[in-house]
Order: C-alpha cells, then structure tokens, then sequence
C-alpha cells in the first residue's frame, strides 16, 4: 500500500485514493501515475530502462531526510510519498533552474516549442523568477550541432542530457551508435564521429527528446503543433505535415519506422489526380491488388468481377497456393501476435527446451521457386516444437511476417497470391488495384491486353495503363486494412483525396453501375457489412482473431510434391538503403530519396 | 426573501415550478411556505416525464445533411507520442469525421465549409457521449482505449550482467 500526500497536489482535478495497490516492484514515478498524480520527469521513459539522471522526479517519502528519485525507487508497503510537499516543489524549482541555466532561450524559433515538457515543466513547476545574472553571454553552455543524417535535425544547445535517445537507440533499434562524451558541462550527446543515425527506426528519437535537441529535419519551421488537426497525421490546409505514432501496446507500442514517418512528402508528389483514358476494352477480365490497397476496394473489386463472371483475382505478393495453402489462415498469420513476442521465450534458432517456441518465416522467404517447400518445412519444425515443447493449443507457434499492408485482408477475402494465373490465362481485360511492384510487366500480357490501373501514384503500374483511374492514398480515405497478425485495424480520413480522385471502394461502385452489375452497396457501412459477410474479422477492429487447424494445414500440405533448392535463404532487404523506397508512396518522397543517398554516401 | 416568492406567484409556468422545486431543495429557501399555492392541480413534487427517445436534432439547428451523413469516432485519446504528460488523456473525446479543408488564397490559413469537423466535445463516461449523439441522431462507433501492459524496470539493471543493459555506450 502507498499513501500519497497531500491528497490532491494543486494541478491535479481529481484526488488520488488514499491508498494504492501497486505492482511489487512498479516505481513511485509508476505508481503516481496510476493514482492520477503525474510526477515530473525528463529522463524516465516508460519503454526505455531507468537512467535517473535529470532529476526531475525528486519526490519527498515520509522518513527520508533527503528527497528520492521517484523513477528508480521501487514502492513499498506503507511508503508515504509527499508529490506536492515544499521540500518536493523546492527539489524541482532548484532541477529546473539548473537545466534552464543550461538551456537557450529560443522557444520562439525551436520547433518543439508547444510540445516541449521542458516548456511545459518549468511552467507548472519552475521558478517564476531567475536567478540567472550571465547577461555577457560569457559562460553560458554551447555545443556544436551534430550531422546524423537526413532525417534528425540536432540543435545540441537544447540537449538536457536525459538520454532517453541513447537508450532508445541500444534497448530498441539495437545499434550502439549515440553515446556520451565528456563530463559535466561539457558533456556531449553524439554519435562520438560525426556519421549518419542508420537505424530504419531513427525517427523515433524525435518523439523521444523531451526538448528540442532532436526535431524532425522535413518538418523542420512549417507548423506548430496548436495549428494543425489531428495529432497522429497533423495536417493544414489539406495536407499532411507530419507523422507520429500512435499508442497501441499489441501492435507498435509507440515506435513507427522511418518510411512510415518520413515518406508523407510523396503523398504530394506524382499523384494520379485526373481519370485518363488511351483505348477501349475486351471482355475476358482479371483483377491485381497491389500492397496498399484497403480491405474495403479489395472487396469491392472481388465482388465487381465476380458479377463479371471472373474468378482471376489476384495480389502482387507471391505465397504458396499448395496445400492447405490460403484456404486456412494460421498458415499465413503471425499467429503469435506481435505482443506474444514478449513472452515467447525461444524465437526459431535452436528447438531444444522451449515451453513457448515460436517459429517466424518472412513471407519474402516463400516468394522463392521452391516457396511451398519451405512453408511445408517450416510448418513442420513448428508442429514438432509445439509436440516437443507441450506448450498446449492456446500457444501458437508457426508464424509469418508479411510486408505489405494488404496482402492479409486481399487473403482473408479470397485472392489468389502471386500472378501466376494471370500468367497462365492472359487476360483481355486487366484491372490493376495499386499493382506497382511490377510483378505483371507489358510485354507479360498479350498485346491488346486492356490495362486499367486504379490508384494513387502515378508509378510503374499506372505507366502501363490504357485507363487511369486516381484513387485515394491512405491518409485520404476511411479504409480497413489487417495486419500480419490478422488484426483488422481502420483509418480516419485526415485529408480529402486531392483534385478528382476519390475512395477506392466509390470508384469501383461507380464503375459496377455504369457497366449495369450495380454493387449493392452505397455508403462505407454497408461495405463493411459486406466484408462481415465475407469474413467478420475483416470489420472487429482493434482484435486479432485467431487462427487454427495448424495440424490439419501441416497434413494437408504433407500431400505436395517439391524439392527445397539447394541454395541458402537470403533476405531481400539487406541494405539500410533498400528499406527506403519500398513502396509507390516511398518512390515518390524526396526525403526517402535522400535517405537513400545519405546511405550510399556513407557505404 | 419574499420579493423572490412574489415573482414566482405570478409566473406560474412548468418552467419556473421546476425551478421553484430546486430553490425548495437548496437549504437556504426551504422555509419558503407559499410553494403548495402554486396551482391548485400540481404540487412541488410534480416532475416532467420526457420521452426517453429524446431527439433534438429537429431543433438543435444543425442542417439535416449534418445530421444524416455524419459519423462520429467516440474515443479517448492516445498519449501525444512527443510529450510524456497525460492531461486530458481520462476524458472521453468525441471527434466528426473530416471534410475538406482548403488554403484560403487571402492568408494562407486553412479553410472548411464545415462547421462540424473542427469541433471536439469532451464527455466524462463513454455513455454520456453515446447519449448525446443518439440525442442529436448522430450515428457513432465507440474505440475502446488499448491497456498499457506493467513492464518490471529497475535502476539496478544498469549495474547487473544483463546482456540487455550492459551496453558500451551509456
């Protein structure tokens, strides 16, 4: 139990209960926070270890003649901690006057300014007068800028040495690359030799720095936060200015990568904004979904050419169709869960001793020839580790990681994987959803092939197209979309799509009526009841539905045929450069290009 | 005091017999001894019944088309991944969808011919704000928010053999 005292600090509405129950070892600064009363804090990082070096968090605990660093001090049974006490508030007056002694007085020009807990703290809790008498400008701290990249912009002045960034960059992006340098004032935070951050979840630092020390270079001096809406896609005037993540504990906790944070200048450029026709079609129709498509167009499309009397539906991404192929969902989810990673206590590598095995395979890794075969071998050290380990069914052990958003939701609602039967029934009629990898290329087709390309960047699949049609990219449109674990999430419009193009799924329906098979469905909720139908995971937004019969897709893939070739696995992504431009939206950004360059320059 | 009791004697409506009700609850009033008097048929317990489908879209003003077309997001919302505060994040936020926005060719500033889109209302109990869009015939989704997961942290890791901890740079 822990009592907090007083009972209601000042800037707190709502008073915090008297006694608390807490987690044996949970911190006060934890424990605080969960009884409603926010301590202050630079340093402390809810997913990053405990550093206890700003200070911030000095809190009075009855019977302790000094104060105590409420991020390293685990509660305890009868503990009573003063949040609000003179000996607390007098702690913090003195922390924040000793990093405002070090800090500039630029909030006007500094980009964090208006989100800025530095900003923020010394308001709530700083002195409210200074002591500070340096007007020569004589010893006041200054330290140079450091060069990471295109992507971080370093104003190392502001830098109040919390160094969550550091922490960050070893607990989770698992690169060594910022440390510290010197000592007291003339400790520097850096990379110790000037080069790029190369990690492809640098951007993540920005959010981490509680000042201004690290700010996004693209967003650099174009809005404040209190301008814009929305605070995940911030956007002005019918734009998006920047890209944070969103707080989800099963899925990213709150890190997102680089492409997705940076790429949203190509949502500006090379977009498809006008409908653009070249010559007429035939009638024989296959459908290609590219790896951004929302569940919504995805089925829409399906049921389109379904009353066209196709079935040739197909994704860009190859995955084993053998088997139990894509007819059972466990074999193409990361069934674990992304959260389930935490628990998994054997990741693949060896299979001895495991109580909770987990067994992943990229789905690049089954885009081979021989792609069956590796599904089927992987399946089948999954079902032995899960015999060996007796883990029980509720603990899923086969999973696969896929890299493109819509290739479990075009899955889930029917499409085949792979262009392999667009190959072997030339189409006349090609209707391509968002298809830019280039999986299908002209001279693939037959030559009065009718290609019609519906999407949002004007990339390799639009360059083959007879008929444009410009969609919505995803910041532009109300969409559904399953990740890797099956997990159906949605999107918010934050922008309207630009000029005429429009939501995908409005697009088809158009289509449907002017080609007299009318879709039955005229507003966004009666789509999502039609993807209910087709499978009602596609619409539980926010859960996982789990996936089964490992035992029975493992038997029934012991029926196929093949060889596994005799040459080793080797990831498409092996290059820091290769990460940038993965998409149609990351091919058209600028600062993806220069990212790309800062890669190659450095190599 | 009877300056008071002598208005409400002569307005007698619903209106202000409710509200002579809540005066006669207040402590300072209860000695107020005319309220009985109000009307011979209704007595200071009278209570107005509204239908429970309350609908106020009819006159709330909003064009029928604000009404119809509008869906509304019911959530609360996520910690501001900049900052570490949590102000504001216990509050129930209801949030219409987003129409077009445009640059004003005048100042530069963002323009909408929507009202609505710019407009967030903040509601203690998810309840409340499902009420007050079923009251304004909003059609609303509910986002429940996702649990924070207790990590077990300790400043002693720094000092222990921890593959995880034990780094070169610090």
């Amino acid at each position: 139990m822990l009592r907090l005292w007083p009972l209601a600090p000042r800037w707190s509405s709502t008073a915090p209960p008297e006694t608390l129950e807490v987690f044996v070892d949970d911190k006060s600064v934890q424990a605080c926070a969960d009884a409603g009363v926010e301590i202050p804090r630079f340093c402390y990082h809810e997913r990053l270890s405990i550093a206890g070096n700003c200070r911030m968090c000095l809190v009075e605990v009855e019977k302790s003649p000094k104060p105590i660093a409420s991020c390293a001090m685990p509660v305890m049974k009868g503990m009573k901690i003063k949040t609000d006490s003179p000996m607390t508030r007098k702690a913090r007056e003195g922390v924040m006057e000793f990093l405002l002694m070090n800090h500039p007085l630029d909030c006007p020009i500094c980009d964090q300014g208006g989100e800025c807990d530095l900003q923020d703290q010394s308001m709530a809790f700083g002195s409210d007068r200074s002591r500070f008498t340096d007007m020569e400008h004589g010893g006041k701290r200054a330290v140079e800028d450091k060069n990471v990249g295109p992507l971080i912009k370093t104003i190392m002045t502001r830098c109040i040495h919390c160094t969550r960034c550091i922490r960050f960059a070893s607990e989770i992006a698992g690169v060594d690359d910022l440390g510290t340098t010197g000592r007291g004032g003339d400790m520097q935070v850096g990379t110790y030799v000037e080069k790029m951050f190369k990690s492809e979840l640098s951007g993540n630092i920005i959010d981490l720095c509680p000042v201004g020390a690290l700010t996004s270079k693209p967003y650099a001096f174009t809005a404040r936060p209190w301008e814009t809406s929305n605070i995940v896609v911030s956007t002005r005037t019918g734009e998006v200015f920047r890209i944070l993540p969103r707080t989800n504990e099963e899925v990213n906790e709150e890190w997102i990568s680089d492409a997705t944070r940076f790429a949203y200048d190509g949502l500006k450029r090379q977009r498809l904004t006008a409908p653009f026709i070249v010559s007429v079609p035939g009638d024989k129709i296959a459908g290609l979904a590219g790896g951004l498509v929302d569940a919504e167009a995805l089925v829409a499309l399906k049921d389109y050419l379904n009353r066209l009397g196709s079935e040739a539906l197909c994704t860009e991404e190859i995955f084993p169709m053998d088997g139990a192929g894509t007819d059972l969902r466990s074999n193409y989810l990361l069934n674990t869960g992304i959260q389930g990673v935490e628990s998994a206590d054997l990741i693949l590598l060896t299979l001895g001793a495991a109580k909770n095995p987990m067994v992943v395979v990229g789905s690049s890794a089954l885009q081979r020839g021989d792609g069956t075969s590796i599904h089927q071998a992987v399946a089948t050290i999954a079902q032995n580790a899960r015999v060996q380990s007796d883990c029980g069914e509720d603990w899923k052990v086969l999973n696969v990681l896929h890299r493109v958003a819509s290739q479990v939701a075009a899955l889930d609602i029917g499409y085949k994987a792979g262009v392999q039967c667009i190959r072997e029934n030339p189409p006349s009629v090609l209707y391509m959803l968002g298809a830019d990898e280039g999986a299908i290329t002209r001279d693939q087709l037959p030559k009065d092939c009718f290609v019609i390309y519906q999407g949002h960047h004007g990339d390799r699949g639009a360059a083959m197209a007879d008929v444009v049609l410009p969609g919505a990219a995803y910041t532009e449109k109300d969409a559904t979309y399953v990740n890797t674990e099956g997990r159906a999430q949605y999107t918010k419009l934050a922008v309207s799509p630009p000029v005429m193009a429009r939501e995908d799924w409005k697009i088809i329906r158009a289509l449907s009526e002017l080609s007299g098979n009318s879709l039955p469905y005229d507003r966004i909720q009666e789509v999502r009841e039609r993807l209910y139908d087709v499978s009602p995971n596609l619409v539980q937004y926010g859960s996982a539905e789990d996936a089964n019969y490992f035992k029975q897709a493992n038997e029934l893939s012991a029926s196929i045929k093949g060889k596994l070739e005799d040459k080793p696995l080797t990831p498409t992504l092996l290059n820091l450069k290769d990460f940038y431009m993965t998409n149609s939206i990351g091919r058209a950004s600028q600062t993806m290009a220069k990212c790309v360059k800062a890669v190659q320059e450095m190599d | 005091m009877a300056s008071v009791t002598q208005i409400f004697r002569n307005r007698c409506s619903l209106l202000t017999r409710n509200f002579i009700r809540t005066l006669a609850d207040d402590s300072r009033v209860t000695q107020v001894p005319v309220i009985e008097e109000i009307s011979e048929t209704h007595t200071e317990r009278d209570t107005i019944i509204v239908d429970k489908h309350e609908q106020l879209s009819p006159v709330s003003g909003v064009p029928e088309e604000h009404v119809r077309t509008r869906r509304i997001r019911i959530y609360m919302p996520a910690k501001n991944a900049m900052q570490s505060g949590t102000f504001g994040l216990n509050k129930w936020r209801m949030d219409f969808d987003t129409r077009e926005r445009w640059e004003n060719p005048l100042m530069g500033w963002a323009s909408t011919g929507d009202p609505l889109s710019n407009t967030h209302l903040e509601f203690n109990s998810k309840d409340a704000a499902v009420n007050f869009c079923e009251k304004n015939g909003w059609e609303c989704y509910v986002d429940e928010p996702k649990k924070t997961a207790f990590k077990v942290k300790s400043y002693g890791a720094n000092f222990s053999w921890n593959k995880k901890t034990r780094v070169s740079t610090k």
